[in-house]
């Protein structure tokens, strides 16, 4: 009886920690990060091949939730071989200096039953504050996310000079992610 | 200056038709010739698409001309020898033909690109094929040759006109330009055809 109670004190203290953080998820293949532009009238997709995210959520601990995610820029892909050999140009993404884009929460919130992801994006060596729409629906051990905002693309400097014409090439840019996670 | 074609000379619609897609085609050809050395800039982008905007204006041009033809008919043929008369009638339905070819030839080529088609930046119009890079070189080349090939029948064209002008000194030029008056007694007055 003696032994009990100690043991049962050890057991809380090493519960603590996991019942006030969000849990952390690997994220696995099948996943993908996507935009939508416009250019002309006519809107055209694109994906990053290749980025990076560390997630921490829980949906009843959105304190502790966060996301932190890295792009790497010049694999932007969008089908047509002009616009994919202009984006990591200069006048666009600048591969050159600023090879990546990294956005990391700073705050969650509910807005009716929609959570919302504050956070910061830094792009093309700026970083402004963005939102990202979050939908989490937990699947066995692991989860789906998905998320999606919008970037304006000349608060960053993407087609910031003589592309800045939103007329031809338009301002928003949709982001959209789908992440497939399992537990850690 | 009537409004339609009589027995004398085109009316004023066919005129404006006749001369408007006459200086779009060329004015968008060379235009078209001049722009593809360009590096990619945004000028070339609004280039490009005034380039599109056009052609496709000519298009609607050539419709609304070819049904005021159908409805408004032609003066009769100055008179000639048969065989230019032939030979005239056979130009004017190939240069329509190629009238047509050129504004369609583009779009294909531009839908093969992948490209969108917007007019004027006012709305955009469907793409005649899917995309596919292969085919997209070949109808490039095509839009160009057509172009190349309708110059040559337009030197015959203007060429013949100006022959009838200078050296038969009838009316088959001045009865098409937009202010001249026709030379009086040359013309076979008659019924419309």
């Amino acid at each position: 009886m003696n032994i009990r109670i100690p043991s049962l004190a050890l057991m809380l203290a090493v519960a603590t920690p996991c019942l006030a953080n969000a849990a952390d998820y690997n994220v696995q293949p099948g996943s993908t990060l996507g935009f939508t532009s416009n250019f002309q009238g006519s809107s055209f997709d694109g994906q990053f091949n290749k980025w990076t995210a560390a997630i921490s959520y829980d949906a009843a601990k959105l304190a502790s939730s966060k996301f932190d995610v890295t792009v790497d820029l010049a694999t932007a892909k969008t089908g047509d071989n002009d616009r994919d050999s202009a984006l990591p140009g200069a006048d666009f993404f600048n591969v050159a200096k600023y090879p990546q884009a990294h956005f990391v929460t700073t705050a969650f919130h509910q807005q009716g039953s929609q959570v919302i992801a504050d956070g910061m994006l830094t792009l093309r060596g700026v970083t402004k504050p963005v939102s990202l729409n979050v939908t989490f629906k937990p699947q066995g051990s692991g989860a789906t996310l998905d998320v999606t905002g919008t970037v304006k693309r000349l608060d960053f400097g993407v087609g910031g000079g003589q592309y800045a014409d939103t007329s031809v090439i338009g301002p928003d840019v949709k982001v959209k992610a789908h992440l497939v996670l399992s537990a850690k | 200056m009537s409004l339609r074609s009589n027995g004398h000379q085109w009316g004023s619609v066919a005129k404006f038709f006749h001369w408007i897609v006459a200086l779009g085609i060329l004015g968008n050809g060379v235009w078209g010739l001049l722009m593809t050395g360009m590096a990619p800039s945004i000028n070339k982008i609004n280039i490009y698409a005034l380039h599109k905007s056009i052609g496709l204006t000519i298009l609607a041009l050539f419709a609304l001309r070819l049904a005021w033809r159908l409805y408004d008919g032609a003066p009769p043929d100055e008179p000639m020898p048969r065989w230019q008369r032939v030979i005239a009638h056979a130009t004017h339905v190939l240069l329509y033909g190629f009238i047509l070819a050129m504004p369609l030839s583009g779009w294909l080529f531009n839908s093969l690109h992948g490209y969108p088609l917007q007019w004027f930046k006012l709305f955009n119009l469907p793409a005649l094929a899917a995309k596919n890079d292969d085919l997209s070189h070949l109808a490039g080349d095509v839009h160009e040759w057509l172009f190349y090939l309708l110059l040559i029948v337009l030197v015959g064209h203007a060429g013949a006109a100006l022959k009838h002008h200078f050296f038969d000194r009838d009316n088959v030029l001045r009865r098409m330009l937009p202010f001249a008056r026709t030379r009086h007694g040359k013309t076979t007055s008659g019924e419309l055809t």
